[in-house]
């Protein structure tokens, strides 16, 4: 196993530091000392120690660039180098958000730009691009949503989703002080419309939905659920993270959708980097404009401004304005794929889940017969009788070099492993996948230890999670206190 | 254009296998009515050739910081950037993973949130810190959320000096719940009024939220605020600039309890304030409390040292409604670039930058007392950055924004009225500093 940084301390001097031309003085001298701290325990390794150190952990990860990574729900797909770097142009990097209008106008015109782009896509009035990821973007929403009732002063409580939604909707429902109500899926996989008939009433705020849903399937009553939900005076909140699958085919604006979030992370490419930045970009009806996060981007004659100018504004959501490199990377990648483009996205990435689906559909049970979209969940319940979980399963496609699919998640589907290709793949990686699935099952039969113990080509063996719960190890404690006042060139 | 691989025989083939006559097909089971007739109203797409050049035309269209002699800070400072912290933070296992959920192919990372989480144990004195959260102001709100599930009470005191845009995003996560936010105000020391708080504070008070240095650049006494917040049973939520602890004691010491605040300071480009992060540290105790993304160490199978998500059961995909917090995507690249930063800059690199960053403010303080024009309105101690105040203000500000130089921090919009505030980083130089105080002068005299 690698060495932590700390322990790889060289005391190294650093040298990265323009020493400034003035009789530097001690901190004592402007600070009492009751306020200051006495040791300062980093370790200083040195340049190259560094650079082999983070390279070296590097190598332990799978990614993208050199696995497929069919991560259910979070659309890993390919994410274009020039993106990377159009976001790292110094123009853009060297700009502070508190500098003058006039010294942002590239930066501003882009926001505006992308902003038209999205609108477009989507059928939305207006985005904001404040959300730092998908779920702050459901929060976002659901408190302009709040507020639209408080002004309206109409008595709502209560949001809707199905068992089947993300766990990012309940906890941006409480996280809102509603109430969450769950509606259940029929044995199709999709919502089901009687129940949801008899649950909707004059105290329903909303209702979140994501289309296709989280089983990868399209909710074909899409207009009936908008009926029901927009008759007792609820919004529809649409959770985009499956966008992918509709770029150009429809938009939220048709499927009745009163406020959305896109994750620029997943539909639009930028990359994920460990978890995050990402881009939970709100888009609203006309209805909602008003409620937006300030500031948004506007333009008055030929010069784009931040605007703090909105009537009923929730306010703020973060400090700053976003995550702006982010957009970069998500403009230059629709820059590049034009409508056309877009709808090609959506046509294979669901032709290549649905090539999996076929192919893999004898040896896995499909909790649903209906057709699937950009992704597909099968359940290991046959496998589970045996004695392998959908884990031994996740954890056996990391000996193929292939990022295991989402596991264990909807929650409704036991077993259950979510295969999202995306459109980057071609045929011949889906068919090594598919190959190294059918071994797989068929070594459960053969050589069940074997699964059981997998991973056996990893950096690690299965790592002990229970074990790590148990001893809670969450942070190197240093053994030596070394003395902050030595070693020191100032 | 796309970044589709499949060949048009791949496409053709595998229509065949699923039984489909075309791609059009696989959408057939839509509602007619949703389904568009025609195609979106955009662009065609462009080669990468075009984009670049559209997009670098776009950013020629900005002026960057470096163009001037900037002294703008206010939560966001232009500090150096070694190389390196660049070099590495664009390796592509760090940049095209996801979120570790599986461990045995995510070693790398989860080593590497691991060492962040430590660094900022070292940094703030607490046991525990998170992989990370979205930004500073929402790493504040998360922070104060997780105070009032601590002790369930029903009152919130918060310094009048947090930072606005803070405070404001507190606010807007508050406005779905039924607390009471009470505001302190602040001394002609431009640091919390003790005797106000005590005031305010009861047995209801959950916690005290402050920030120090706070947003007008003073250092708090925060073993005051601690103290009278224990007098009652109150939690404090202390927000800071995680630089500034290079020098300054260690809030854990003071007994703080919840740290928070925006991490970009630590390597981070300054991006127009994105991506940011946020960082949260908190005490052992507190740990089931805590939002956001937690990596342990543990062992494998074969007893060897290893690494994975842990208490999980505290999260969205597996409590719902009951989580901590609704965080999914964090901010683990930017955490990642942290550790990166510190680990180049060594404890001495850090205190330099701190070091140069205190000198050289206190430099441009003196400078500035030579002004007869400006004034002090505060006097407590700072680290890098202080207020000015200076009659007309936005006209002595646009003077000098014309001759390339940005004084500060305009903060009328923030209710205090001809003040600027001003802030130093190590990458200012003495002449910088002379100039700027030698342009002041021809200006007025």
């Amino acid at each position: 196993m690698n060495k932590l940084i700390f322990e790889k301390d060289n005391k190294v001097p650093c040298s990265y530091i323009r020493k400034p031309d003035l009789d530097i003085k001690e901190p004592s001298n402007f600070i009492p000392r009751e306020f200051l701290r006495e040791t300062l325990n980093l370790p200083s390794p040195g340049e190259l120690e560094v650079v082999r150190h983070y390279t070296n952990l590097s190598e332990l990860n799978f990614c993208v660039d050199k696995n497929f990574y069919p991560l259910g729900s979070c659309t890993m797909k390919y994410n274009p180098k020039i993106n990377e770097e159009l976001a790292n142009l110094e123009n853009f990097l060297n700009i502070h958000p508190y500098q003058d209008n006039k010294d942002l106008q590239g930066t501003l015109e882009l926001i505006y730009n992308l902003e038209k782009i999205l609108c477009e896509i989507t059928g939305m009035s207006r985005f904001t691009f404040q959300p730092s990821s998908g779920a702050q973007g459901e929060l976002t929403g659901l408190l302009m949503i709040k507020k639209y009732n408080k002004i309206k002063k109409n008595k709502k409580y209560k949001v809707i989703v199905p068992t089947s939604s993300h766990g990012t909707n309940p906890a941006s429902i409480a996280m809102c002080g509603y109430e969450v109500v769950n509606v259940n899926t029929t044995k199709d996989g999709l919502v089901d419309i009687d129940e949801l008939k008899n649950i909707v009433d004059n105290s329903v705020a909303a209702m979140m939905l994501t289309n296709p849903n989280t089983l990868g399937l399209f909710e074909e009553d899409i207009l009936k659920i908008k009926d029901i939900i927009h008759n007792v005076g609820a919004f529809l909140y649409y959770d985009g993270a499956n966008f992918n699958a509709l770029l150009g085919i429809t938009k939220p604006s048709i499927m009745g959708f009163d406020i959305i979030h896109l994750n620029l992370h997943k539909t639009f490419s930028t990359p994920h980097g460990c978890g995050g930045p990402g881009l939970g970009a709100v888009g609203v009806s006309k209805e909602f404009v008003d409620f937006l996060p300030v500031p948004i981007v506007d333009k008055k004659g030929e010069n784009f401004y931040l605007n703090y100018k909105v009537r009923n504004t929730i306010g703020r959501i973060r400090s700053f304005i976003c995550n702006f490199s982010v957009l970069v990377k998500a403009y230059s990648y629709l820059l590049r794929l034009g409508s056309s483009g877009l709808l090609k996205i959506a046509y294979i990435a669901v032709l290549n889940a649905n090539y999996i689906k076929e192919r893999l559909k004898q040896y896995f049970e499909l909790p649903s017969e209906k057709p699937c979209m950009h992704e597909v969940v099968f359940s290991c319940k046959r496998q589970k009788e045996k004695g392998i979980t959908a884990l031994d399963i996740a954890k056996s496609l990391i000996d193929y070099g292939i990022h295991p699919p989402t596991i264990y998640f909807p929650l409704i589907v036991k077993e259950a492993i979510m295969i999202e290709p995306t459109e980057t793949e071609n045929k011949k990686t889906l068919d090594y996948f598919i190959d190294a699935m059918i071994k797989i099952n068929e070594e459960i039969d053969k050589d069940p230890n074997k699964i059981k113990n997998s991973p056996h080509k990893a950096p690690v063996r299965r790592v002990d999670e229970v074990k790590a719960a148990r001893e809670l190890d969450l942070a190197y404690k240093p053994k030596d206190v070394s003395n902050f006042c030595d070693n020191r060139d100032v | 254009m796309s970044y589709i691989l499949n060949t048009k025989e791949d496409i053709r083939e595998i229509l065949k296998i699923i039984g489909k006559n075309s791609l059009e097909d696989l959408f057939s089971h839509l509602p007619k009515e949703i389904v568009l007739d025609k195609s979106l109203n955009l662009n065609d797409g462009l080669s990468e050739q075009e984009v670049r050049e559209r997009i670098k035309n776009l950013s020629l269209k900005n002026k960057p910081i470096s163009e001037y002699n900037s002294f703008l800070g206010g939560g966001l400072y232009d500090h150096y950037i070694p190389s390196a912290v660049k070099y590495l933070s664009s390796l592509p296992e760090f940049v095209s993973a996801y979120t570790p959920y599986q461990a045995e192919c995510s070693q790398g990372i989860l080593q590497a949130i691991y060492e962040y989480q430590s660094y900022i144990c070292l940094l703030t004195g607490l046991d525990v810190s998170c992989a990370s959260l979205l930004d500073g102001a929402s790493s504040f709100a998360e922070g104060v959320l997780m105070a009032l599930r601590i002790n369930k009470r029903s009152e919130v005191i918060v310094s009048s000096l947090i930072h606005p845009e803070y405070e404001r995003t507190l606010r807007t996560y508050l406005s779905g719940f039924n607390f009471k936010i009470k505001k302190v105000g602040f001394t002609e020391n431009g640091t919390l009024n003790l005797k106000e708080l005590e005031n305010l504070i009861n047995k209801d008070t959950s916690l005290i939220a402050f920030q120090s240095p706070n947003f007008l650049g003073y250092i708090e006494d925060i073993e005051k605020i601690v103290c009278l917040a224990k007098n009652t049973g109150a939690l404090t939520v202390m927000i800071t600039n995680p630089l500034s602890l290079a020098i300054l004691k260690e809030p854990a010491k003071f007994g703080v309890d919840i740290v928070c605040g925006e991490g970009n300071v630590l390597g981070g480009d300054l991006n127009f304030g994105g991506s940011c992060f946020g960082f949260l540290a908190t005490k052992m105790e507190f740990v089931r409390q805590i939002p956001g993304r937690l990596v342990g160490r543990t062992t494998d199978l074969n007893g060897n040292t290893s690494f994975c998500l842990t208490l999980q059961a505290r999260e969205q995909h597996i409590r719902r409604e009951k989580a901590t917090s609704n965080i999914c995507s964090n901010s683990s690249f930017n955490a990642i670039r942290a550790a990166i930063y510190l680990s180049l800059l060594g404890k001495d690199g850090l205190y330099k930058v701190a070091l140069y960053s205190l000198n050289l403010a206190h430099y441009l303080y003196e400078r500035l007392k030579e002004i007869k024009y400006i004034s002090f309105p505060f006097s407590d101690y700072f680290f890098n950055e202080f207020t000015y105040k200076i009659s007309n203000s936005k006209s002595f500000f646009n003077k000098l924004y014309k001759k390339k130089i940005i004084p500060g921090l305009l903060l009328n919009k923030f209710n205090f009225s001809d003040c600027i505030l001003i802030s130093c980083t190590e990458k200012k130089t003495k002449e910088d500093i002379d100039n700027f105080i030698l342009t002041i002068k021809e200006i007025y005299e």
